[in-house]
């Protein structure tokens, strides 16, 4: 427990355990008063040890260990993950398989706003707007559910295609609860963007300019926001985007009211999407041949998730088995903005900041950073980290 | 009325455990209304009591370094205060226990009480959401504390007197919710920012300070708390349908008029997003206290002061 | 700007009844696509192992005794499946499927939460921990069950 300093400074931890988190992490705020005058943020807190499990596994297994990343965004990893294997392999998935893919990422981004829209009017202390749209929500579940045969970690991916197809009953089931989400969606576009006590937890708060965006690295919806036009489908496109594009949803003015907004318009181009590729779907097959035994090579896989940009990088050693996988998840871009924007706000606007980029902590970190109890830290990565565990271990040094 | 009579009134009814049984099946309504305006089912009848009696089962940590006997006794002063009060209070419908002139200013004191003992219970406690939740209390309570008073004070104007029982003789004939609706509105509202309900729930917000001032409270204590908002929801509603809603007509009349409303109080938490507590303040150092006395302005002149 | 913009939500609400579902009381019919419990068919299986190679959870213990005689044993750890289906896709024979309804799989016991498919000799064999067979016809493969050495069920 730390003790109040002289100057009248005291931190509040939020974190590991805190109502406002869905998920632990630690973010150390210090306060003066109500005002934030210092934020550092410490993770690790999920950390699954998953990529070192993907080197026990084989190429088949880790579609499913990697699907489980996240659970809100489970498919999008699956996907990149098969997108990247299916690159090394050399196998293109048929073209009917590949809007599968999308049509699924694109029911999965409206389940993931929805959710996301309901957890940061709960933060702002809005319950009713909370209730409202995960009861909306359930709509997408249901047609997730009766498209992929799961409401969460959907499994809809198989290495060379995907499992589920789609037939008129699928077919009129997702366009009638599009139907019905459409006009629910233009209602929270319009409580988003004129309820006067919402918007006084909104506009205005966590504003942050483009330049330091670029700067930050922010990617995904949190980006566009503050009007760095960077959206992966558009700038490389991926599955069938390419041939079924989506427009781009930029917004200028970088608080948190233009995240909801730009959130909220991107639900409306999903709904587009989703009608535009279901009377357009190219026929054929759902699946293609995969080779066991992955030929040797590294790549990477770019995908949108939902959050933002997400990059896999895959490395065969050309046995069935992966030699390395990494992952980098769009959070660990976004909360670098988060501790820089919450300094001069007040404490009641960190949860909504934090917030504001749409967190989802089961991403792990990469490095360790170690304190003593003289106050001294150092980082580690991995390389160090692996020959010290090898060293407790064996009890000798290398 | 003579000491037997007393104990019974302040420990049956109307005080003691007929207020104690009220609040809690007022909680109850109060959530099972949220939940319904929120297309949800809410708990089920015996959920606060259910609550209560969990927490008086809990073992009470009493964290390092705070005062213990504060820490003990600050839930015992704060449902005292209230149970107290309610001797003052037209409640169920019947007279007031007790009365004399001025125990309008007794009453809604001994209604504050709470609200200090809470803070007071914060900043004894030392953990840092403590801290912040006691500060953000104590805040709160000098935001709508006046105007709140005020607004009781306006139906006192026009009955010429500062005791209950008097204004309420008044107000049964006069409807005050028809000739002083801004107070009305006041009052409802101060009602919610006493018993610190959405959207003034930032002493308490979950999101931000865990539980605020009671944080650091488990078992008995946090029992107690509980108990006390709850005794202060019901007179507090009391307080307003005796003032605004025509006085009190006997039991039928008490519980219509305050489940009325409990229903209004219920749609405003659901309908209203949480402020922040310096949006509180301005709030309502700006509105409240200005529509107060606009209404006071306004009553004065109806009645002819200026001859 | 506007105050209670959530009010034509919030009104009609007190006059509707809640949506949620009551269960157990009220039982919403599944979809067919549902993933449940797994279903093997002795008929159809050849022994060949990749659903237990390609399961990501190692749930599935598969004990040959004699594959042209089909006297196989499937074990199904059903606590482990995560009901991904991949297994249904990785036997080419067409021998596993899941089922749409079978989803109250919670039980008090964890011996239920075992399945043994297979002839009642086989199973009664590999129950009493025995995992080959010296057959007088070759070649007997005594598969060893898979995922002998267990970890921990991943994710």
């Amino acid at each position: 427990m730390e003790e109040t300093t002289g100057t009248d400074l005291f931190t509040v931890p939020i974190g590991p355990q805190h109502p406002a988190l869905k998920e632990p992490s630690h973010f150390r705020i210090t306060v003066d008063g109500e005002i934030v005058t210092d934020a550092t943020v410490r993770l690790g807190y999920a950390h699954r040890g998953i990529e070192k499990a993907a080197e026990a596994r084989n190429w088949v297994r880790n579609l499913y260990l990697f699907e489980r990343v996240c659970g809100i965004c489970s498919h999008i990893h699956a996907t990149a993950y098969a997108l990247g294997v299916e690159r090394l392999a050399g196998v293109e998935a048929p073209p009917r398989a590949q809007a599968i893919r999308v049509l699924v990422a694109e029911l999965e981004r409206i389940h993931s706003h929805l959710l996301w829209l309901g957890v940061a009017a709960h933060e702002a202390g809005f319950d009713t707007l909370f209730m409202y749209s995960w009861r909306d929500r359930e709509a997408i579940m249901d047609v997730l559910e009766g498209l992929t045969g799961n409401r969460v970690n959907y499994s809809a991916n198989v290495l060379g295609g995907v499992k589920c197809d789609v037939d008129d009953a699928q077919r009129d089931a997702i366009l009638k609860a599009l139907d019905m989400l459409e006009g629910r969606s233009h209602h929270y576009l319009d409580v988003v963007t004129t309820d006067a006590l919402f918007l006084q937890r909104t506009r205005g708060i966590g504003t942050m300019t483009r330049n330091q965006a670029e700067v930050m690295g922010a990617v995904g919806p949190t980006a566009r926001a503050s009007g760095v036009p960077r959206d992966v489908r558009l700038d490389a496109p991926y599955a069938a985007y390419a041939r079924y594009p989506v427009m781009r949803v930029v917004e200028t003015a970088g608080d948190l009211e233009a995240r909801f907004v730009v959130r909220i318009r991107e639900l409306f181009e999903s709904y587009r999407l989703i009608r535009y590729l279901l009377d357009n779907l190219p026929a054929g097959e759902i699946r293609g041949r995969m080779p066991r035994r992955v030929p040797q090579g590294e790549t990477i896989s770019r995908v949108e998730a939902p959050r933002g940009e997400l990059f896999y990088f895959l490395k065969s050693n050309g046995t069935d088995t992966p030699e390395r996988v990494k992952v980098r998840t769009p959070t660990i871009y976004n909360l670098t903005s988060v501790v820089k924007l919450v300094v001069g706000h007040q404490l009641a606007d960190v949860p909504m900041i934090l917030a504001g980029i749409d967190p989802c902590f089961s991403c792990n970190d990469r490095t360790v950073r170690l304190e003593e109890t003289n106050g001294r830290t150092h980082h580690w990565t991995w390389d160090q980290l692996r020959r010290y565990s090898l060293e407790v271990e064996h009890g000798r040094s290398l | 009325m003579d000491a037997a009579s007393s104990f019974a009134a302040i420990l049956f009814f109307p005080s003691g455990l007929f207020l104690l049984a009220a609040s809690l099946a007022y909680e109850w309504v109060d959530r099972k209304l949220l939940a319904q305006f929120q297309n949800r089912i809410g708990p089920r009848w015996f959920q606060p009591l259910a609550d209560v009696v969990k927490l008086l089962a809990k073992e009470e940590i009493i964290p390092d370094g705070v005062n213990r006997w504060l820490f003990v006794g600050l839930p015992i002063v704060g449902l005292a205060a209230p149970l107290t009060a309610a001797l003052y209070i037209p409640l169920a419908g019947l007279a007031p226990v007790f009365s004399f002139p001025g125990d309008l200013i007794v009453a809604i004191y001994l209604l504050s009480v709470l609200t200090m003992s809470i803070g007071l219970a914060g900043s004894n406690a030392l953990g840092r959401f403590s801290l912040v939740g006691a500060t953000r209390t104590l805040t709160q309570l000098f935001s709508y504390e006046a105007p709140f008073l005020l607004a009781l004070l306006g139906p006192a104007l026009i009955a010429g007197s500062w005791q209950i029982s008097t204004i309420i003789e008044v107000s049964a004939q006069h409807w005050f919710i028809l000739t002083q609706p801004l107070g009305f509105v006041v009052a409802l509202i101060g009602l919610m920012g006493k018993l610190e309900l959405p959207p003034f729930d930032a002493p308490e917000a979950e999101t931000e300070v865990v539980a605020g001032a009671l944080t650091e409270y488990s078992g008995r204590g946090l029992a107690l708390f509980r108990l006390g908002k709850g005794v202060e929801l019901v007179l507090g509603l009391t307080l307003v349908a005796a003032f605004y809603l025509g006085g009190v007509g006997g039991p039928l009349a008490f519980f219509v008029k305050t489940l009325a409303l409990l229903l209004i109080v219920a749609g405003l938490q659901a309908v209203l997003a949480r402020l922040r507590i310096d949006q509180t303040v301005g709030l309502w150092w700006r509105f409240g206290v200005m529509l107060v006395l606009v209404q006071w302005a306004l009553t004065w002149l109806l009645q002819g002061g200026w001859r | 700007m506007k105050l209670a913009t959530m009010f034509q939500d919030v009104f009609p609400s007190l006059f509707r009844a809640p949506i949620t579902e009551r269960y157990p009381f009220e039982r919403r019919e599944t979809p067919d696509r549902l993933r449940s419990l797994l279903t093997w068919d002795r008929e159809q299986c050849n022994g060949c192992g990749m659903c237990a190679t390609d399961c990501p959870s190692q749930a599935i213990e598969m004990v040959v005794f004699d594959k042209k005689a089909k006297s196989i044993v499937f074990g199904l750890h059903v606590d482990r499946c995560t009901f991904c289906g991949q297994c249904t896709y990785s036997c080419k024979q067409g021998s596993l499927t899941l089922e749409h309804g079978a989803w109250e799989l919670a039980s008090l016991d964890r011996g239920d939460l075992m399945i043994h498919f297979g002839e009642a000799k086989d199973v009664q064999d590999v129950l009493a921990g025995v995992t080959s067979r010296p057959a007088a016809p070759p070649p007997a493969e005594a598969a060893a069950p898979s995922g002998a050495a267990t970890e921990p069920a991943g994710g």
